[in-house]
């Protein structure tokens, strides 16, 4: 059925219920009263119950009035009857359109300022750089952790100097908007018990040193250079973690770096391009590169 | 016949009494209720929308069981600070594939309608199995044991789906006939995290979050 039909009908109904309520109302406090009824003579139910006639409170009357005023009031005003919009025009969506416009016409001038400002003179601000603060608490600490050390021996610590994808502040920006996603291939099914112990050995010795007669090396040329490169140093541009520095977003034990180049590992940064501002962003990478 | 009149008519007699307390408590939903069953803006899909794969189905009806609704509305609200916090406001069409619709009154955690894109589905396993370790301050309860179970140890999933298609699900036949490999060898922990991956997906994520 058509909407137009609809509106009718909750129009009228509303109409109808209103004027039905304001006719009882009217009736029990001043319509006639049946013949042989007054408040002398109480009906008497079931042999002795009495039921007095006296009038209800008159401040139930000057309510129920004050009540039905405010309704027609009310629907005059605002949206109620059927698709007649109110004088007011009032909508949800309208009124968040307008504290949006409000938001933007208050704040909006400093926070695009904010947004190109120099990320130098952001990191000089303690006003700015506690926004960042908040910014990082609500949006990245749970997963890098409050203190951005990293948490759950698999989301990365945010203060070493290790960074996967790159440490300038154009490469973490691009982390912040698009995400990023680290895939390690797993390579149990490649390697053999002696095969594995020996790579993990030499992996484990890259980070002190560049050993070249090594027996783990034939495999890492094989399996490993292609991303981590020859010398160990990894890639910015695959994500491929340096390993060489000596920390690990898996876990540095033995038995930990064994699991990863066994099983693999998957890492997966979400994109909040879409869920932060310019403002929030800037302010992000400001805060993060404040130790370079 | 007077208003008393017809008042005392009513009260001698049970029958008319019942009739019109009827009469008069339909109102309300005659007013309410029955008018946005025929409207079409609120009962038809969005345009994103679309109908839980069967991973994510099943994850929902764990959802349901632990009572996550009970802390979790699924409901962003046309307000400033919700817009600006979670994301675009939920609309009706959103929930056309929710049978029941979760959208819950009462946050004692966060709103998840929009938390699809906010966390890695790693993170979800973390959190669910132990919320602590990555939230220190939270007081969610832990739900471990979803680790341990299968999603789906009955095989109930093409039931499900079939019952969800009688009441206008577009599910397709190759859907169904691919649930079962969908969701074996998964763990209630995959189900869940695969359903919470895809809350808030239809959200006008084309049109662009509004934060």
């Amino acid at each position: 059925m058509p909407l137009d039909f609809w509106a009718g009908w909750i129009a009228v109904l509303t109409v109808v219920s209103l004027v039905g309520l304001a006719w009882v109302i009217y009736g029990v406090y001043f319509g006639k009263r049946p013949v042989g009824e007054d408040e002398e003579s109480p009906t008497i139910w079931d042999e002795n119950l009495r039921e007095g006639k006296h009038p209800a409170p008159m401040w139930w009357f000057w309510t129920m009035l004050a009540s039905l005023v405010f309704t027609l009031v009310y629907l005059i005003l605002y949206p109620g009857l059927g698709s007649f919009s109110g004088t007011f025009h009032w909508s949800q969506g309208g009124e968040l359109d307008e504290r949006l416009a409000t938001h933007e016409s208050t704040f909006g001038v400093r926070r695009h300022e904010i947004a190109r400002m120099d990320l130098a003179v952001i990191r000089e601000d303690e006003l700015l750089m506690r926004a960042a603060k908040r910014v990082f608490d609500r949006q990245c600490a749970a997963c890098h952790g409050l203190d951005a050390g990293g948490q759950a021996g698999m989301f990365p610590n945010l203060r070493d100097d290790s960074w996967q994808w790159g440490s300038t502040p154009e490469a973490i920006e691009k982390s912040i908007r698009d995400g990023r996603h680290g895939i390690m291939v797993g390579w149990h099914s490649v390697l053999n018990r002696t095969e594995a112990s020996q790579l993990t050995q030499y992996t484990v010795a890259l980070a002190s040193s560049t050993p070249s007669a090594h027996p783990g090396k034939a495999k890492y040329d094989e399996l490993c250079v292609a991303c981590h490169g020859p010398d160990g140093k990894g890639s910015e541009a695959l994500g491929a973690p340096d390993l060489t520095t000596g920390t690990y977003t898996y876990g540095g034990g033995v038995l930990a770096i064994k699991e990863t180049l066994l099983y693999g590992r998957e890492g997966v940064m979400p994109a909040f391009g879409d869920m932060l501002d310019d403002m929030q962003i800037r302010l992000l990478v400001a805060w993060l590169t404040k130790g370079q | 016949m007077s208003v008393l009149g017809i008042h005392r008519k009513l009260e001698e007699n049970a029958g008319l009494l019942i009739f019109g307390i009827l009469i008069v408590s339909s109102i309300g939903g005659l007013v309410q209720v029955l008018p946005s069953i025929f409207q079409d803006e609120l009962v038809s899909p969005s345009v994103e929308t679309q109908p839980y794969g069967a991973l994510a189905l099943v994850g929902r009806d764990i959802y349901i069981r632990e009572g996550c609704s009970t802390c979790h509305s699924q409901q962003v609200r046309p307000l400033l600070a919700e817009v600006k916090r979670y994301g675009p406001f939920s609309s009706a069409g959103e929930s056309a594939y929710d049978r029941p619709f979760l959208w819950g009154s009462k946050r004692t955690g966060p709103d998840l309608h929009r938390v699809g894109a906010k966390y890695s589905d790693a993170w979800q396993r973390v959190h669910l199995i132990d919320p602590r370790s990555v939230v220190p301050k939270s007081i969610m309860p832990a739900y471990p044991w979803l680790a341990e179970k299968p999603a789906d140890p009955r095989n109930t999933i093409q039931t499900r789906m079939r019952r969800l298609q009688i009441l206008g699900h577009p599910y397709t036949e190759e859907q169904i006939a691919n649930a079962p490999e969908r969701v074996a060898g998964k763990t209630e922990l995959d189900a869940i995290v695969a359903y919470l991956a895809v809350l808030g997906e239809a959200a006008g994520l084309a049109e662009g979050m509004v934060h």
